[in-house]
């Protein structure tokens, strides 16, 4: 094992938080929130139905966008910087 | 990870069906289960001692060299995320309320996109072995490794528990061995594979494991859809029809009812993913920047698809085993636990052959899981606590030992706990691994990678706070305090506390950081492991 006397100051900035990475991010929360409150609001004012549903329901549709969303975000991502 | 709630959720919803089992139906194992059971176990072997010959190198043993591809890492990743909980766990939780599992499902892949913007390439361009790599490229280096070695550990620890005792109790059911043995099987498998095989074997195995497991997916959720003549409606109608909540498994119940606990349960699934261990490791064994953001494009792809035709086998398995005596009783447990419900269903649409394979498939995704959380603890055993507590850093060699002389232990250490925890609900456990690395991991991570104020001082201060606020708030919640502990009504309202400690964290690093600056000469241990990496 080696003896620990060597000092190296070293204080380096690693990256900065670029306007287009806070956007994306700001973007993936937005929606995420957007998708809860959707299905919060959705979920406490559903009208009662004799009806058996046989379709995507809203709140199915609102989990299937985000998710898409999140995909897509990422790829999009992917994509720019690649090019970079 | 996260179907940890799911798997809390499916668990309690079917304890009482599991007493009532017919327990011959549910303990003897079919010839193809055991077949394919011991097809993989040799497979897996043969990976283990064939990745054992190249293992000679810590930077082998650990990161496979960082050599794995940007889409077999993307496989990998998936694997580890496509875990038994997941499987199993979320399958279950739909069968048990509905659309409720998949609000998790959601959840879970909204918060790839995070660890890809935020940590990804800096952690690749910064890391080596492990997340404490980053942040010691501009803090004192002994204090931070403890830090984060502490918590590494910890959260590695809970997760291995968590993981162990559900493999005990799955693979009893699955192949009609008691739990004891199970534990002891899966364990000792676990240490062999890992010591000897190391991050390359664990890697080729979680891919191996992600493409059966997206194949089994995709067979069933294709039957099912075949049995209702690929139309959508009908699975609906007679899905509906079957449950006993009627349309209402068709909206999200549960966490619609407090929405500060879902949005707590939410910031902690989004921001916990970007800081567990066993995930950031992943990004260490591709060789460059460019190769992590794809494999986490891949990756986010594999799991959407994944959840995807979860979501059909959830609700196929309400359409197809509710009112079957065969699968469930009179009020609709499923014989074995709700947990069951995917390797039911493949009985069900596709006979035993293919519930064999299945069974396997969850076998294989617990070993290849639990590998890989002993190779992340083992990382940073050896390269955070021992170096930091020692003051020294470790040569070639000793830092090899000492990683398989880690794995080794904790594996141990996993099956004594497992089966001292035998018949315990402890996904409280991995409640508690996802707090914490949500609260402490991830807002050093986040800080010491995009603020240059960040101090040794505030990180030690900020995250030893997050990791105590989030345990102990954890701890006083409803599912601890009450359920598992009975001390009566909670003193924390909330299960996951991520939306009161992240900011906590974050706001005693700034702080403290600016309070006082960090001292001039700052210093690293002898053989910087990380400096070449800085930009």
């Amino acid at each position: 094992m080696l003896k620990a006397t060597e000092v190296v100051p070293l204080r380096t900035t690693a990256n900065k938080l670029g306007v287009f990475r806070f956007r994306l991010v700001l973007a993936m929360i937005a929606s995420y929130l957007a998708m809860m409150s959707f299905l919060i609001y959705s979920a406490r004012h559903t009208t009662q139905t004799a009806d058996v549903a046989a379709d995507f329901s809203p709140a199915m549709v609102a989990l299937a966008s985000c998710m898409a969303f999140s995909v897509i975000l990422t790829g999009f991502f992917v994509f720019v910087r690649n090019r970079d | 990870m996260l179907l940890l709630l799911a798997t809390a959720f499916t668990f309690s919803a079917g304890g009482s069906a599991h007493a009532a089992q017919p327990d011959a139906q549910i303990r003897q194992a079919e010839l193809s289960t055991i077949v394919f059971f011991v097809v993989f176990a040799v497979l897996t072997l043969l990976i283990s001692f064939w990745a054992s010959r190249r293992a000679t190198s810590s930077s082998e043993y650990l990161t496979a060299g960082s050599s794995i591809s940007a889409g077999q890492n993307g496989l990998a990743i998936a694997g580890d995320y496509m875990s038994a909980g997941a499987f199993l766990g979320l399958s279950g939780a739909i069968y048990a309320s509905g659309l409720d599992g998949m609000f998790l499902a959601a959840t879970y892949l909204a918060s790839w996109p995070i660890v890809l913007f935020l940590v990804a390439e800096p952690l690749r361009r910064l890391g080596k072995y492990s997340f404490a790599d980053v942040l010691t490229h501009k803090l004192r280096e002994r204090p931070v490794r403890i830090l984060a070695g502490a918590s590494t550990v910890v959260i590695v620890s809970f997760y291995l528990v968590a993981q162990m005792v559900g493999a005990g109790e799955l693979i009893s059911l699955l192949f009609g061995i008691g739990y004891g043995p199970a534990v002891i099987m899966v364990g000792l498998l676990m240490i062999v594979f890992s010591t000897l095989g190391g991050m390359r074997a664990a890697t080729w195995v979680q891919i191996i494991k992600a493409i059966l497991m997206i194949g089994g997916s995709a067979m069933i959720a294709t039957l099912v859809l075949a049995k209702f003549g690929f139309s959508v409606s009908d699975l609906f109608k007679m899905a509906t029809g079957n449950h006993p909540n009627g349309n209402k498994i068709m909206d999200i119940r549960g966490f619609s009812q407090d929405a500060i606990a879902t949005l707590s349960l939410g910031v902690g699934i989004l921001f916990g993913t970007a800081g567990l261990p066993h995930i950031l490791m992943r990004f260490f064994t591709v060789s460059d920047e460019r190769a992590a953001r794809i494999s986490v494009f891949y990756a986010t792809c594999l799991i959407g698809l994944f959840f995807a035709m979860l979501f059909f086998i959830g609700y196929g398995s309400i359409a197809v085993l509710r009112g079957d005596a065969t699968y469930a009783n009179a009020s609709g447990a499923l014989f074995g636990g709700n947990n069951l419900a995917p390797i039911h269903l493949a009985r069900a649409v596709g006979g035993s052959i293919l519930a064999g394979f299945i069974s396997a498939v969850a076998f294989a995704t617990i070993l290849a899981v639990v590998s890989g959380l002993l190779i992340a603890g083992a990382s940073s055993a050896a390269n955070d606590l021992v170096v930091g507590l020692s003051g020294r850093q470790l040569d070639e060699r000793m830092r090899l030992r000492i990683s398989r002389i880690s794995a080794s232990v904790l594996g141990v250490l996993g099956i004594v706990f497992g089966l001292a925890c035998e018949g315990q609900n402890v996904a409280y456990l991995l409640a508690l691994a996802t707090a914490i690395a949500a609260s402490a991991n991830f807002p050093l991570l986040l800080l010491a990678i995009y603020w240059d104020g960040l101090t040794t001082r505030g990180a030690v201060v900020g995250g030893t706070l997050g990791l105590i606020s989030s345990v102990v708030l954890t701890a006083m919640g409803p599912t601890i305090w009450s359920k598992v502990l009975g001390l009566g009504p909670a003193i924390f309202p909330y299960d996951s506390p991520a939306l009161f400690t992240v900011p906590l964290t974050l706001f005693v690093c700034w702080i403290v950081s600016i309070a006082k600056a960090e001292p001039e000469g700052d210093w690293r241990l002898s053989q910087p492991a990380v400096a070449q990496y800085v930009e």
